[in-house]
């Protein structure tokens, strides 16, 4: 059975790697939804240059495991002379990673919104720029909240990834005292526990902003 | 302007010359010249398909014309020679001159209607945001929508949708107004109120350039009505002599379908 020892000792230790988790996913979230935006609009742009790019982007992220996205940026780069430390390949290959999903979601929802809207935005004498942040964006964002929730839901879990590039995040601190204590089946259900604590609280928050974003909607 | 002359008499607010487009291999406008003189209003009416959306949609360059001229007070809208940057430029600007309302309305469903109203005067002209509510509050007064400047337009019947368009459309001062089969989306018993509106505004002087069904509209508020047809204009005659004595048989063939 489980040792309460153990768990009431290392506990503490464990959440503060839950906190560094925590601080990885919000950093990853926000360099998730930049690369996301961007390469949204790029494959939406009529710039066929910039909509390559895009679509690369894309295309090559998605069809790579994360783990060899991360290992080719923490290992790989420093042989190129660009040598960017674990906490920095951390939070760039998950941001890279969460960008490229976010992108087709952003693109459907931008897509979803009625064309009339651009064309009433337009009529008025809007740039595109300004029809896309005023009018279209806030649409679209009702339809992409949800989704893009989700992709954040499973960015917390793939953090655990980061422990192979040495980040002592919640799972490689389970592990480290794994190592002490020879106790993995206590410190992998405290991390789980730990864990379900982080993609609940996030669920939850996303449901308080997806209600916010609902206003005037039919 | 020149002081000495009438500029009425001169510049027609809006001029369109030989306008042509075609949707790929499908031309739709074959050459159309039309004159709006200031303070009139010239009703387009004719089969659907006949290419009346797409010529009121050229005019404020929502569809690129395949070619020919359009003037708006003189200055040429589609004047492309400037490049896409100083183009895409000078149409925000122009736009900001020439109001549109579209059958589907169109509000902003994540806007309250005074905000709808609001929007462009703010974030296009930058016009100062308590002077320019003022200003939405009478247009909505104007419309008789006041009672709902906070309401979210999913909340309003299709008709106070369309007065909310009209008011959000003449919050810009345009010098023009294009009105696209405005009221063909309505049910029945809500035509009226938004066809008031438009008559009000005619009486009060504004150049309108109006696609419609509405032959009793047409009829009591139009300076002028054209007859299109298969993207040529048959017939520009004043209301009276085109629906009590048209000229072509297209012109006769067409009322005495839609008045059965």
């Amino acid at each position: 059975m489980l040792d309460w020892n153990i768990i009431v000792h290392y506990f503490p230790f464990l959440a503060k790697g839950a906190l560094l988790t925590l601080e990885i996913s919000i950093l990853s979230l926000i360099l998730g939804l930049v690369f996301g935006l961007s390469a949204a609009l790029g494959k939406l742009s009529r710039n066929i240059v910039v909509r390559s790019m895009a679509v690369f982007y894309i295309w090559l992220i998605r069809s790579t495991p994360l783990l060899v996205q991360l290992f080719i940026i923490y290992f790989g780069l420093p042989q190129l002379g660009i040598d960017l430390g674990p906490y920095i390949s951390g939070v760039l290959g998950l941001g890279l990673n969460v960008g490229a999903y976010n992108a087709e979601t952003i693109r459907g929802g931008i897509q979803s919104v009625p064309s009339g809207q651009q064309e009433a935005a337009r009529s008025l004498g809007m740039s595109s720029a300004l029809a896309m942040r005023r009018i279209i964006l806030p649409q679209a964002l009702r339809i992409i909240i949800p989704p893009l929730g989700n992709n954040f839901i499973i960015l917390i879990k793939d953090t655990s990834l980061v422990s192979t590039i040495t980040l002592v995040e919640l799972t490689l601190t389970a592990q480290r005292f794994i190592g002490s204590t020879y106790k993995p089946f206590e410190m992998y259900v405290m991390a789980a526990f730990l864990y379900a604590v982080l993609t609940t609280s996030a669920s939850l928050l996303l449901g308080k902003l997806e209600a916010r974003t609902k206003k005037g909607s039919r | 302007m020149q002081p000495e002359k009438n500029p009425n008499d001169i510049v027609p607010m809006i001029r369109i010359e030989a306008l042509h487009k075609s949707f790929g291999d499908l031309p739709v406008l074959k050459g159309v010249d039309i004159e709006v003189p200031r303070q009139q209003v010239l009703v387009i009416i004719g089969p659907s398909g006949s290419g009346k959306s797409t010529l009121l949609r050229c005019v404020n360059h929502l569809e690129s014309p395949t070619s020919g001229k359009i003037y708006l007070d003189g200055e040429l809208v589609n004047d492309t020679a400037s490049g896409h940057k100083a183009f895409e430029k000078h149409l925000n600007r122009v736009r900001c001159k020439l109001g549109m309302v579209f059958q589907q309305f169109n509000l902003f469903p994540h806007m309250t209607v005074i905000e709808n109203v609001m929007e462009a005067p703010v974030y296009v002209l930058k016009q100062e945001k308590e002077r320019v509510r003022s200003r939405a509050e009478g247009l909505l007064e104007k419309v008789g929508l006041l009672d709902k400047a906070g309401a979210y337009p999913s909340m309003l019947s299709g008709g106070q949708q369309q007065r909310v368009a009209i008011a959000r459309a003449l919050a810009m001062e345009p010098k023009a107004m294009l009105f696209d089969e405005v009221t063909s989306a309505l049910d029945p018993e809500l035509v009226g109120d938004v066809l008031r509106v438009m008559a009000d505004l005619a009486r009060d002087g504004m150049t309108m350039l109006v696609v419609t069904h509405e032959m009793g509209f047409a009829e009591q508020v139009g300076d002028r009505v054209i007859f299109m047809a298969d993207g040529v204009i048959v017939e520009d005659a004043p209301p009276k002599e085109i629906f009590s004595n048209p000229k072509e048989a297209r012109t006769r063939q067409f009322l005495s379908d839609i008045l059965k």
